[in-house]
């Protein structure tokens, strides 16, 4: 894949981040990777024990990812999912399939540094076999013009005793439009943990954000962490949704978003439903500012209130 | 002196009730400094007082830092003349790292991972073992004690006030505390230790009584320690844990003397 050229602005828009861009720079770093350039796919790395496969449609791709049955490889799969242009419509169908007893991260990077008018939709499908322990973290950045409309819909099966977790990162630069909707259907045994952060910074930013744990097996277990924050105007909406659908399944909802000046609005709604007599399922939400205690002790230190509240929303909105 | 207190009068915040009554006294640079006296006493109310905490604002009196008043100053000007805090139960926050929280007190931009490797071990925690982990629920509560007392310590500043540092530790954990103060000292700064407990307090070289929104005595430690003990009618408690045998600082006599008076005798 040496050669290569991808934009060098979508590469620079991930520093902040805290990833190495050397690790999916084509040619360069371990691991597999795909990389889109808008519509047009740039370039594919497979390493062994992973298929990676895309093929070009009218406007995007379908991409192809199968972890082959016993994989375990330390080094993340990169999607990197660019457009280096202001308007256009980017549709990526994923599929994804680990097979039984594999290990692995994936780590996607939707980045549209220019965006202003730019449509990104992504339909995908997740399939995680059993005895896996998968990791999937998209870090997304939509420029700072609050002019991409982001609809990411996805729907995960997790297998008996796997443990997948999900982290969704949103909080660099302006997002725009974003509506997000996740369903991860867990089995027998399964862990999930679901990690989901956005920051919307003015009147143009919305974030709206989905995300459903479906209990289906024995035993399963579940938290889902949302943390937001919403500044100068803008607005985020998050539904945590956990159903106990199975005996001894256990989950939890936990919403935090913090409300940063006049006009901003965060909303949480987190949805438990529990359909069997011995499961147990949990939810907490809070919203609007941080407790003064926490501002004092960093005050203390000699911080003003807007630095100390900056400090904590960094630290609320980290990437665990 | 680098603290003055006078005559502080703080009410609580419906302004009904009176927490701290005309408390006065002063604190020299350079030493330990506890103030003392029993659970509902005002003592943490007086160190946030001290430190400018919004919803403890004195209705009478003066703070007076190194000749500056800050009786209206807020927390941050506080924090920037050298005063600090370190809270009885300090915050767990997701998401900081203890490089990071270590940080923000330290003054300048250079040197800073030095300055806070070197905090950790003053408080005897590894810093490659601790630096990239979070001040959050995975820390113990001793070690989130040390933590913050290392952020304290990382800021450098003139008056650390350390706030029942003791609470929730185990007995075994208190002298290695006790040996970190002597360190902060050293350093030269001043430490205003909020205490219930004698044998912490013990390390202090003066003391201030707090007796029911009160202050009763400013005085060299024992001299205080003695007349908590008098008040509390707790003779031979004195007697027999504070001022007896090697290292004894008075006499039986003078104890004596000491809780007849007390009792007007």
């Amino acid at each position: 894949m040496s050669g290569v050229e991808y934009p060098k602005e979508i590469l620079e828009s991930l520093e902040d981040y805290n990833i190495d861009i050397r690790d999916f720079i084509p040619g360069h770093g371990k691991g597999a990777k795909l990389l889109l350039d808008f519509n047009k796919i740039s370039g594919v790395e497979q390493v062994d024990g992973v298929i990676l496969k895309g093929r070009e449609i009218e406007n995007g791709i379908v991409a192809d990812i199968v972890i082959k049955e016993g994989t375990k490889i330390e080094e993340p799969v990169h999607l990197c999912f660019g457009v280096n242009k202001e308007t256009g419509v980017q549709e990526i169908f994923p599929r994804i399939i680990a097979e039984d007893n594999t290990e692995v991260i994936i780590q996607a990077h939707c980045s549209f540094p220019k965006a202003n008018g730019l449509i990104h939709k992504m339909f995908g499908h997740f399939y995680i076999g059993k005895n896996c322990n998968f990791t999937y973290r998209e870090t997304h950045y939509h420029g700072e013009n609050s002019g991409a409309l982001v609809a990411p819909v996805a729907y995960m099966y997790v297998g008996e005793n796997s443990i997948f977790e999900n982290n969704f990162n949103l909080t660099r630069g302006t997002p725009g439009k974003v509506k997000i909707m996740i369903d991860i259907y867990a089995m027998k045994n399964s862990v999930i943990k679901s990690n989901i952060r956005a920051f919307g910074k003015c009147k143009k930013d919305s974030v709206r954000i989905r995300d459903s744990v479906f209990l289906e097996g024995e035993n399963a277990r579940s938290v889902i962490k949302m943390k937001a924050a919403a500044r100068d105007g803008g607005e985020v909406l998050m539904y945590g949704i956990t159903e106990g659908n199975a005996p001894n399944c256990n989950g939890h909802v936990e919403c935090n978003e913090i409300v940063l000046g006049k006009g901003s609005i965060c909303r949480a709604r987190p949805f438990i439903r529990a359909i069997d007599p011995t499961s147990s399922v949990s939810h907490e939400a809070s919203l609007g500012r941080f407790p003064q205690k926490w501002l004092d002790e960093l005050k203390a230190k000699g911080l003003t209130e807007e630095e100390a509240t900056q400090v904590l929303i960094e630290a609320m909105l980290q990437e665990e | 002196m680098i603290l003055e207190v006078q005559n502080l009068t703080v009410p609580t915040m419906d302004q009904k009730c009176v927490i701290l009554n005309n408390i006065s006294f002063m604190v020299k640079e350079g030493t330990i400094h506890a103030v003392i006296g029993p659970n509902g006493s005002g003592k943490s109310t007086l160190a946030y007082t001290i430190m400018g905490l919004a919803n403890y604002k004195p209705s009478h009196g003066k703070i007076v830092f190194d000749g500056n008043d800050i009786t209206d100053m807020s927390i941050t000007e506080r924090a920037k003349l050298g005063i600090t805090l370190a809270w009885q139960e300090p915050a767990r926050i997701d998401g900081l790292s203890i490089l990071k929280y270590l940080s923000l007190g330290i003054k300048g931009k250079t040197k800073t991972k030095e300055k806070v490797i070197e905090s950790l071990k003053i408080v005897n925690l590894e810093p490659e073992k601790y630096m990239e982990r979070k001040i959050d629920e995975s820390l113990s509560g001793g070690e989130r004690k040390r933590v913050e007392l290392a952020a304290t310590i990382a800021m450098r500043p003139r008056l650390i006030m350390l706030d029942e540092p003791d609470s929730g530790l185990d007995f075994i954990v208190i002298e290695d505390f006790l040996n970190i103060f002597e360190k902060i000292k050293e350093l030269d700064m001043t430490i205003l230790l909020i205490t219930h407990r004698e044998d912490i307090g013990m390390i202090a070289d003066y003391g201030t009584l707090i007796w029911r929104g009160d202050s009763l005595l400013t005085d060299e430690f024992p001299k205080v320690m003695l007349k908590y003990c008098a008040k509390a009618g707790l003779k031979e408690f004195c007697k027999r844990k504070l001022f007896n045998g090697e290292g004894a600082c008075f006499d039986e006599d003078y104890i004596d003397r000491i809780f007849r008076e007390e009792q007007g005798l």
